[in-house]
C-alpha cells in the first residue's frame, strides 16, 4: 500500500465530521448550516473510501458515490428552500424560524 | 350448528345495511326499521320455543374458528338467562325504534341504521361465548351510541357524549388488557370449557369495564348527563339494555372465571353497590327534572342488581336476572313516557309540571301503573326480584338486607313524588289544556311493555324458573365452564 | 270449596281490570254495578267456602291450593297459593260482606262524580288485595296482599287528586306503610334463611328452631308491619290524614278492613309471636298506649270523620291488646263487630256530610236529629255499639276482649286499667260527636245548607247498606256470649289457641265496670254538650297537635332525608363526581402543556437531540458489548 496509514484518513474524516457537526449546531444562518452538513457528509465519504481501501474491495467507494448523489439532491432542495425563504424576506436565522413549535 | 343465534345478531345489521344502501323516503326507512325490529322479536320468540329449559349448558350455539393460532373463534350461543336478556333487548329496541318512528327524527336513514346496528351489537354481547368476540361486540355498542347521543341529543349533548365515550373506553381498555392476558395465559379465548383464573388484577380489569358501564357508584359521573341529553328512546336503550350488558358481564365472566378474586373483592363491591342504592335513591328523591329522577333511580336499581349478583347464591342470582329484565322494561317505559311528557310540556322540570291526570286518563293510568311497579309494590314483578335479591344478600350478612329495606322506603318516596309532580294537584306552568292524552301510537308502544310487566307480576317464575337449571347447589355452577 | 275460594279472590280483580279496560265505553253507573256485583260474587263464594268448611271435622280444616309457582330460585320456591281455614274464611266473610255493602253504598255516595269509574276500579282492586292478604297461603302472598292494600289505600285517599292535602295524605300513608313492608320483609328474610320456605305449615311448626335472637327479630319485623298497617303507635300519624279520601273509602279501608290487617297478622302468625313473648307483650302495650292516646285526641277533634278515625285507632288498640296477650278469638270477635259498627258510623256520617254539601265540621252542625231521623237512629245504634252498651254488639266483644287481660298477671292488669279508662273516653268522645251533630237546635249552617236525599237509586243505595249494618251492629254481638255460647272461639281456636282465658268472675267484673264507665262517659258528654250545663275544659295544645307526632316525624325523618339528599348532591355529586371529571380533564390538559415544551420549533434542539441520543446509544452498545 502506498501513502499514509488508513488511520490518518479516518482521523481527517473524523475531524471533518466534527467540524461539520459543530457548524450545524452553532451557526445561525441556514446557508452555513447546509454548508456544514455538506462538510459532515464529506467526512463520512472519506471514512467510507478509507475503509474501502483497507478492505480491499470497492463497496465503500460505490457507497460514497451514492452518498454524493443524495447529498447533491439534498443541497438542491435545501438551497431551493433558502431562496424561497429569502424571496419572502424571512429572516435567515435558524433560531427565528420556529413556527412548527408545539 | 345452529344459525338462529347468528341470525338474531345479523338480522338487524342486515337491516341497517339495507337502509343505508337503498335510497328510500323517510317514511319507508322508518317502517323498514320497525319491521326489522319486529321480525327480530319474532325470531326471538322462535328461539324461546326451540330452547329446552330443562337442559343445562349452552344451547342454540355455533362455533367457527377465527384466529386459529390464538384459538379465537366465533362462538355464539345462549343460556337460559341470556335468552331472557336478549328478549328484553329486542323488545325494548323495538319499542325505541317505534317511538322514534312516531316522534320523527331527522336524517332518518342514518338514525335507523345506527339503531339497528346497536340492536345487533347488544344481542351479540349477550350471545358471545368467546372473549375477544365479546369485546368486539362490547365496543361495537359504543359506536352507534356515540353518534346517536352526539347528533340527536339535547343542548348539552357534546359534553355528555365525550364524557360517556371516554369514561366507558377507559374501562373497556382495561378489560381488553385483561382479556389479552387471560386468553394468552389460558391458551384459548373461548369462555366455555376454559378453567378459572386466580389473578386479582385480571379480575379488576374486567370489573373496571363493567363497573363503569353499569354504573357502580362512584363511577357514575357520565350517567346524569348522558341520560338527560339523549333523546328519550336512546335514554331508554342506555338505561334499559346497555347497563344490563355490564351486569351480564359480571354474571357471565367476572364471577365464574375468577372465583378467588370474587370472594376477595365481594365485600368492597357489595359496599359500593349498597352505596349506589342509597345514594341513587336519595338523589332521585330531590332531582328537579323527570330525567334526573329516572336516571338516579337507574343507578339505584343497578346497585340492587349488583347486590344480587355478588350475593352469589341461588336467590341472589335468580333475583338479579329477573330484576335485569324488569328494570329494562320499566326504565324503557318510564323514559318513553318522559319523552312523551316532555314533548307535550316542552320541559321536563317537575316544578313546571303537574295536574296532567285531569282529562288524560290514558297517560295517568300508564304512568301510575309503571310508577307503582317501578317502586316495587309487593305483588309486582320488581318486588319479586327485589325480594329475591335481598333475601339472597341476607345470607351474606343482615346489614345488607337492612340497606335494601331502607331503599324500599326511599323508592316509594321518590317514585310517588314523580307521579304526583306530573299528574296531580294543579296543572303546572308548562302544561296547557291543549296537551293531548296518549295517542294510539304511543299506547301501541307503551301498552305492550306494561302488559309484559303485568304478566311478569302475576308470574315472575316464568323467568326465575327458567334462567338457571335448578340444582341443589348454587346456580352459578351452571355458568361455570 | 277450593274453586269457590279462588272465585272469591279473583272476582273483584276481574271487575277492576274490566272497568279499566272498558274506559269510557262503560257508563259510570254500570261501573258501580259491576264492582258491586263482583264483590257480591266474592261474598257468595266466601259463604260457600265457609259452608263446606263447616262440613269438615274440626281437626281437618286446613286446605291449601296452589295455582302456580310465583317465584323460584334453586331449591327455594314461593307459590301463588291460598289457604282455606277457619281464620281465613272468617276474614273473607267480613271483607267481602262489609265490602259489598260499602261498594253498594258508594254507588249513591259517589253519584255524579266525574271519575266514578276510576273509583270503582280502585275499590274492586282493594277488595281483591285484602282478600289476597287474608287468603294468602304463605307469608309472601300475605306480604303481596299487604302491599297491594297499601297501594289501593294510596290510590283511594288521593282519589280527588286535585287537592294538595289529599295527595299529601296519600303519599304519607303509602310511605308509612312502606316502612312496615320493609320491616316485614326483613322478618321474612330471617325465616327464609332458617326454614328455607315461607309456607305457613312449615314456618309455624318450626318456631322452636329459631333461637331467641331470630325469633325476637322476626316478631319485631312482623309487629312493625302490623303497627304501620293498623295505625298504632308509633306509626299512627297517617290515619287521620287518610280522611281526605271519600267517606266510603274511610269506611271500608280505614275502619272495617285494611287497618284491621295488623290484628289478623298477629293472630295468623301467633306461633311466631309466641316464640317471642316479650315482643308479643310489646304489641299489647302498644295497643293500650294507642287506645288511650287516640281516645284523648278524639276528644278535641272538630271534624266528624276524624273523630271516627281516632276512634278506629283506639278500637284497634283494643284488638292489639287482646292479640298481644293471646286472646286471639276475642280480638277477632271485636274485629268483626267493629267492622259493622264502625262502617255504620262512617256511612251514617257520610249521609250527613252529603246532606250538608260536604261539610264535615262538627261545630257547624246541630239538630240534625230533626232533619235526618233515620240516619240519627242508625248513628245512635252505632254509637251505642261502639261504647259497649248492652245489648248491642260492642258490649259482648269489648268485654270479652278486656277480661282475659286480668288473667295475665300484673302486666295484663295494668293494660286492663288502660282499657277501662279507654272505655270512659270512648263514651265521652262518641257521644260528644253525637250530641254536637244531632241534638240541640238546628244550627244556622244546617238550616241554610241542608238538602234532603232523593228516594231513588241513590237514596236506596245509601239507605239499605246502612240499614243492614244497623241490624248487624245491634245484634251481631249475640253470636258469642261470654263462656256460655262461644261459636267464634270454637271456630277459631284450632287455628289460634288462646293463651289466656278469663274466669267467670273476671268477665262479670269487667262487664259491670265497663258499662258503668261507659255510662259515666256518656253522662259527662250529655252534661257538657247536650244539656249545655257544663263548660268543656280548655283543650291542651298537646291534644290539639296530636301529641306532636307529626312534628316529631317531620324533624326526625323527612327533613333529614331532604337535607341528606340535597347535601349529597351539593357536596358529593357535584364536586366529587362531576368535579373529579373536570379535575381529570384539567390534569390531562396540564400534562399536555408540559409535554408541548419539547417541541421548541428550533432545528438546533432537534439536531442536538438526535446527536445526543446517537451518542448515548453508541456508548451503551460499546459498553454492553
Amino acid at each position: 500500500m502506498n501513502g499514509p496509514d488508513v488511520v490518518w484518513y479516518l482521523a481527517v474524516a473524523a475531524f471533518l465530521f466534527c467540524t461539520g457537526a459543530l457548524g450545524v449546531l452553532i451557526r445561525r444562518s441556514p446557508l452555513i448550516v447546509l454548508l456544514s452538513l455538506e462538510i459532515m457528509l464529506n467526512g463520512a465519504n472519506l471514512a467510507l473510501i478509507a475503509f474501502a481501501r483497507q478492505q480491499g474491495h470497492e463497496d465503500g467507494q460505490i457507497f460514497a458515490l451514492a452518498v454524493m448523489a443524495v447529498a447533491a439532491s439534498e443541497v438542491v432542495v435545501g438551497l431551493g428552500l433558502i431562496v424561497a425563504m429569502a424571496r419572502r424576506r424571512l429572516d435567515l436565522d435558524v433560531d427565528k424560524l420556529r413556527t412548527l413549535r408545539g | 350448528m345452529d344459525w338462529l343465534t347468528t341470525a338474531l345478531i345479523l338480522l338487524p345489521v342486515g337491516g341497517a345495511l339495507l337502509i343505508w344502501i337503498v335510497p328510500l323516503n323517510p317514511f319507508a326507512v322508518g317502517s323498514t326499521a320497525l319491521l326489522v325490529a319486529l321480525a327480530e322479536v319474532g325470531l326471538w320468540i322462535d328461539a324461546v320455543s326451540k330452547f329446552d329449559f330443562s337442559q343445562p349448558g349452552l344451547q342454540l350455539d355455533q362455533q367457527t374458528s377465527w384466529f386459529s393460532d390464538l384459538h379465537v373463534s366465533y362462538h355464539v350461543g345462549l343460556f337460559g338467562f341470556s335468552l331472557w336478556l336478549v328478549g328484553m333487548t329486542v323488545v325494548v329496541m323495538a319499542a325505541a325504534i317505534a317511538y322514534a318512528f312516531w316522534a320523527g327524527r331527522d336524517r332518518p336513514r342514518a338514525y335507523y341504521g345506527l339503531m339497528l346496528l346497536l340492536t345487533g351489537a347488544l344481542v351479540g354481547v349477550f350471545a358471545a361465548q368467546d372473549l375477544l368476540l365479546f369485546y368486539v361486540f362490547w365496543e361495537a355498542m359504543l359506536i352507534p351510541l356515540y353518534v346517536l347521543i352526539g347528533v340527536w341529543g339535547g343542548a348539552g349533548r357534546l359534553r355528555a357524549t365525550i364524557v360517556f365515550v371516554i369514561y366507558t373506553m377507559a374501562g373497556s381498555l382495561l378489560m381488553l388488557a385483561s382479556i389479552i392476558v387471560l386468553g394468552l395465559s389460558q391458551g384459548t379465548f373461548d369462555m366455555i370449557g376454559s378453567g378459572t383464573n386466580g389473578s386479582d388484577w385480571i379480575f379488576l380489569g374486567f370489573a373496571a369495564a363493567f363497573a363503569v358501564k353499569a354504573p357502580l357508584f362512584p363511577l357514575h359521573a357520565w350517567l346524569p348527563e348522558a341520560y338527560r341529553e339523549s333523546s328519550a328512546e336512546v335514554s331508554a336503550v342506555l338505561s334499559g339494555i346497555v347497563s344490563k350488558a355490564a351486569a351480564y358481564g359480571f354474571l357471565r365472566i367476572a364471577i365464574p372465571k375468577f372465583p378467588g378474586p370474587t370472594s376477595d373483592f365481594r365485600i368492597p363491591i357489595l359496599v359500593l353497590a349498597g352505596c349506589g342504592l342509597i345514594y341513587g335513591s336519595l338523589l332521585a328523591f330531590r332531582a328537579p327534572d323527570l330525567r334526573g329522577v329516572i336516571a338516579y333511580s337507574s343507578l339505584a336499581q343497578l346497585g340492587l342488581i349488583t347486590f344480587g349478583i355478588f350475593a352469589v347464591n341461588d336467590l341472589g342470582l335468580n333475583g338479579a336476572v329477573l330484576q335485569m329484565v324488569n328494570h329494562g322494561l320499566i326504565s324503557a317505559t318510564l323514559f318513553l313516557l318522559a319523552g312523551g311528557i316532555e314533548r307535550r310540556a316542552a320541559t321536563g322540570e317537575l316544578a313546571r309540571l303537574g295536574g296532567m291526570a285531569r282529562g288524560r286518563p290514558a297517560l295517568a293510568t300508564v304512568l301510575m301503573t309503571t310508577g307503582i311497579i317501578a317502586l316495587a309494590v309487593p305483588g309486582s314483578t320488581a318486588f319479586a326480584g327485589e325480594f329475591a335479591i335481598l333475601s339472597g344478600v341476607f345470607f351474606t350478612g343482615w346489614g345488607w338486607a337492612v340497606v335494601g329495606a331502607v331503599a324500599i322506603v326511599l323508592a316509594a318516596m321518590y317514585m310517588l313524588r314523580l307521579i304526583s309532580a306530573v299528574l296531580h294537584v294543579r296543572p303546572g306552568a308548562s302544561v296547557s289544556e291543549a296537551a293531548l292524552d296518549l295517542r294510539p301510537a304511543e299506547l301501541g308502544i307503551l301498552v305492550p311493555l306494561v302488559a309484559c310487566l303485568l304478566v311478569l307480576s302475576a308470574w315472575p317464575a316464568a323467568i326465575t324458573d327458567r334462567s338457571f337449571v335448578s340444582s341443589p347447589s348454587a346456580a352459578v355452577r351452571q355458568v361455570l365452564p | 270449596m277450593i274453586p269457590a275460594a279462588w272465585i272469591c279472590l279473583f272476582a273483584p280483580l276481574g271487575a277492576a281490570i274490566a272497568i279499566t279496560l272498558a274506559g269510557n265505553r262503560l257508563s259510570r253507573r254500570a261501573a258501580g254495578y259491576l264492582a258491586t256485583t263482583s264483590v257480591l260474587v266474592s261474598f257468595v263464594a266466601a259463604v260457600v267456602s265457609f259452608a263446606f268448611l263447616l262440613g269438615d271435622p274440626p281437626d281437618n280444616r286446613e286446605h291449601y291450593s296452589t295455582l302456580w309457582h310465583w317465584l323460584t330460585a334453586g331449591p327455594y320456591q314461593f307459590d301463588l297459593r291460598i289457604l282455606v281455614d277457619p281464620l281465613s274464611t272468617f276474614m273473607m266473610l267480613i271483607v267481602a260482606g262489609v265490602g259489598f255493602l260499602i261498594v253498594w253504598y258508594s254507588i249513591g255516595y259517589m253519584d255524579g262524580d266525574d271519575e266514578e269509574r276510576r273509583y270503582f276500579a280502585y275499590m274492586a282492586l282493594f277488595v281483591f288485595s285484602m282478600l289476597l292478604l287474608v287468603q294468602g297461603g304463605n307469608l309472601l302472598m300475605l306480604l303481596a296482599g299487604w302491599g297491594l292494600v297499601g297501594l289501593s289505600s294510596y290510590l283511594l285517599i288521593g282519589f280527588w287528586h286535585e287537592r294538595p292535602t289529599a295527595i299529601a295524605a296519600a303519599k304519607k300513608a303509602f310511605v308509612m306503610n312502606a316502612i312496615g313492608d320493609a320491616t316485614m320483609a326483613l322478618a321474612l328474610f330471617i325465616l327464609i334463611q332458617r326454614d328455607g320456605t315461607l309456607n305457613f305449615e312449615v314456618v309455624f311448626s318450626r318456631t322452636g328452631s329459631l333461637g331467641t335472637w331470630a325469633a325476637n327479630l322476626v316478631a319485631l319485623g312482623l309487629l312493625g308491619g302490623a303497627v304501620a298497617k293498623s295505625a298504632q303507635l308509633p306509626l299512627q300519624t297517617w290515619l287521620p290524614d287518610a280522611m281526605e279520601g271519600p267517606t266510603p273509602v274511610s269506611a271500608l279501608i280505614h275502619a272495617a278492613t285494611m287497618v284491621t290487617a295488623g290484628v289478623y297478622l298477629i293472630v295468623r302468625t301467633n306461633a311466631l309471636f309466641e316464640a317471642a313473648p316479650h315482643v308479643q307483650e310489646l304489641a299489647a302495650g302498644l295497643g293500650a298506649a294507642t287506645l288511650l292516646m287516640a281516645g284523648l285526641i278524639a276528644l278535641v277533634q272538630t271534624d266528624i270523620k276524624r273523630v271516627i278515625a281516632y276512634s278506629t285507632m283506639s278500637q284497634i288498640g283494643y284488638m292489639f291488646l287482646a292479640a298481644g296477650l293471646g286472646a286471639y278469638a276475642d280480638a277477632m270477635f271485636h274485629l268483626m263487630t267493629h267492622a259493622f259498627f264502625k262502617a255504620l258510623l262512617f256511612m251514617a256520617a257520610g249521609i250527613v256530610i252529603h246532606a250538608l254539601a260536604d261539610e264535615q265540621d262538627l261545630r257547624k252542625m246541630g239538630g240534625l236529629r230533626q232533619y235526618l231521623p233515620k240516619t240519627y237512629w242508625a248513628f245512635l245504634v252505632g254509637a251505642l255499639a261502639l261504647t259497649g252498651i248492652p245489648p248491642f254488639s260492642g258490649f259482648f266483644s269489648k268485654d270479652s276482649l278486656l277480661a282475659p287481660a286480668l288473667a295475665h298477671g300484673w302486666y295484663g292488669q295494668l293494660l286492663w286499667v288502660a282499657g277501662m279508662v279507654g272505655v270512659f273516653l270512648t263514651g265521652l268522645y262518641t257521644f260528644r260527636m253525637l250530641f254536637l251533630a244531632f241534638w240541640g237546635e238546628p244550627s244556622p249552617f244546617v238550616q241554610e245548607h241542608f238538602h234532603a236525599l232523593k228516594r231513588d237509586v241513590v237514596g236506596v243505595s245509601l239507605a239499605v247498606p246502612v240499614g243492614v249494618l244497623t241490624v248487624l251492629a245491634a245484634f251481631a254481638g249475640w253470636i258469642q256470649v261470654y263462656n256460655f255460647w262461644t261459636p267464634i272461639s270454637n271456630w277459631l281456636d284450632p287455628v289460634a289457641p288462646p293463651l289466656v282465658t278469663a274466669s267467670g268472675l273476671q268477665e262479670a267484673a269487667t262487664s259491670v265496670i265497663a258499662v258503668a264507665l261507659a255510662l259515666t262517659g256518656i253522662g259527662v258528654a250529655w252534661w257538657i254538650y247536650a244539656a249545655r250545663r257544663g263548660e268543656a275544659p280548655r283543650t291542651l295544645p298537646l291534644l290539639q297537635h296530636k301529641f306532636y307526632f307529626d312534628e316529631l316525624y317531620d324533624a326526625l325523618f323527612y327533613r333529614p332525608a331532604v337535607f341528606l339528599a340535597t347535601g349529597l348532591y351539593r357536596w358529593v355529586e357535584r364536586p366529587l363526581v362531576f368535579g373529579s371529571l373536570r379535575e381529570l380533564a384539567a390534569a390531562v390538559r396540564e400534562l399536555g402543556f408540559e409535554t408541548r415544551s419539547i417541541q421548541t420549533g428550533l432545528v438546533r434542539t432537534y439536531v442536538l437531540a438526535i446527536a445526543a441520543s446517537l451518542a448515548v446509544i453508541t456508548i451503551v452498545f460499546v459498553v454492553v458489548r
